[in-house]
């Protein structure tokens, strides 16, 4: 997996051997791209369940740390 | 890398898509195991796109497996990267539309007909980024070492169990925390400010920009807080341009900015 095709100029240490950070790549990977209807299971930006878990595992901005913007993301 | 001719995939199969491209290069896939070992990956032409697929036990990628799955950090991180390396080989030879992790179809003739159907959107996006490449900025600001001691009046001894407490005990208790509120409603408008004026400078390069949730403190870390976290549509020529803003940007906000990219552009093959 050290295949990285992608070249990533960037002067800020990376977290992570494999290059892109986790979180960042989950931002997008999850919350974005052409929904479209699959037939299986999951268009995950509208899995409900799917959230639930990314939230109780990447603890991202909940009731108790206030967003200090409404419109929070896409998640 | 195989070339996928009509047909049905067995019962215990499906077809899982990566992403839509113009004219993908088989060699860019090569050595790439996607999200199920030992299938390669395939190309499925519909219409004049074609998508990376493979395909997969449909055993694997249950409601309940996935959950399973979407709830281990590292199975989660495994699928993530898999998907990201076939997405990233893909857009590295061709213009190209990723799909959401983990989207899935009964066989090639279900997978083609859905994408047909969805061609219309694909042309757009594929025209809406081509010859540009994401780029994510994250602001953080420092926070205080500790709150301001010195409006505070230095604590007066434990007072005995029962006995009163000094005279204008309370009013300076009331004080100390309308200090601390005020305090923290400065430094949240300082916070808006801050990310505003990165927003506008890195939005003034770019095609097009999005704020994406921030991230939790715990992620973050001791010491900073996230104000910002947006990523950026921008012209593959301007890459340079968006390192020299941030450098600029460092120096006069003081705050600490994070680039990152280029990215496929994944935020914004949707509607944006």
């Amino acid at each position: 997996m050290e295949r990285e095709v992608v070249p990533w100029d960037n002067p800020e240490p990376l977290s992570g051997p494999i290059g892109v950070p986790l979180v960042d790549l989950l931002d997008r990977l999850l919350a974005t791209g052409v929904v479209i209807s699959g037939d299986l299971v999951i268009a995950i930006a509208d899995v409900p369940l799917v959230r639930v878990s990314l939230h109780a595992l990447l603890s991202s901005v909940n009731e108790r740390v206030p967003a200090p913007w409404a419109d929070g993301g896409p998640l | 890398m195989t070339e996928r001719g009509p047909g049905q995939a067995p019962d215990d199969s499906a077809l899982y898509v990566f992403a839509v491209c113009d004219a993908p290069d088989p060699a860019a896939f090569g050595g790439l195991p996607g999200v199920a070992a030992g299938q390669p990956l395939g190309r499925l032409r519909f219409g004049a796109l074609t998508a990376i697929v493979q395909t997969v036990r449909a055993a694997d990628f249950t409601d309940e497996v996935w959950q399973a799955r979407m709830a281990d950090r590292d199975e989660l991180e495994r699928y993530a990267r898999a998907h990201h390396d076939v997405v990233s080989a893909a857009a590295a030879c061709c213009p190209t539309v990723p799909l959401p992790l983990a989207t899935l179809y009964h066989g090639e003739d279900r997978a083609r007909q859905a994408l047909l159907d969805e061609t219309e959107r694909f042309r757009t996006a594929l025209e809406r980024t081509a010859g540009h490449s994401e780029w994510g900025v994250k602001v953080y600001t420092a926070d205080l070492p500790a709150p301001d001691p010195s409006p505070s009046p230095p604590r007066a001894e434990a007072p005995a169990a029962g006995s009163r407490p000094a005279p204008g005990a309370g009013l300076a208790y009331l004080e100390r925390k309308r200090g601390v509120q005020a305090r923290r409603e400065r430094r949240h408008e300082d916070a808006l400010r801050l990310a505003e004026t990165v927003e506008t400078a890195f939005g003034a390069l770019s095609a097009a920009g999005r704020r994406l949730r921030l991230h939790a403190p715990e992620l973050v870390g001791k010491g900073h807080t996230q104000v910002l976290n947006a990523t950026y549509l921008v012209p593959d020529h301007r890459g340079a341009e968006l390192q020299v803003l941030a450098r600029t940007l460092r120096n006069t906000t003081g705050a600490r900015i994070d680039v990152s990219g280029p990215w496929v552009p994944y935020s914004f093959v949707g509607e944006v």
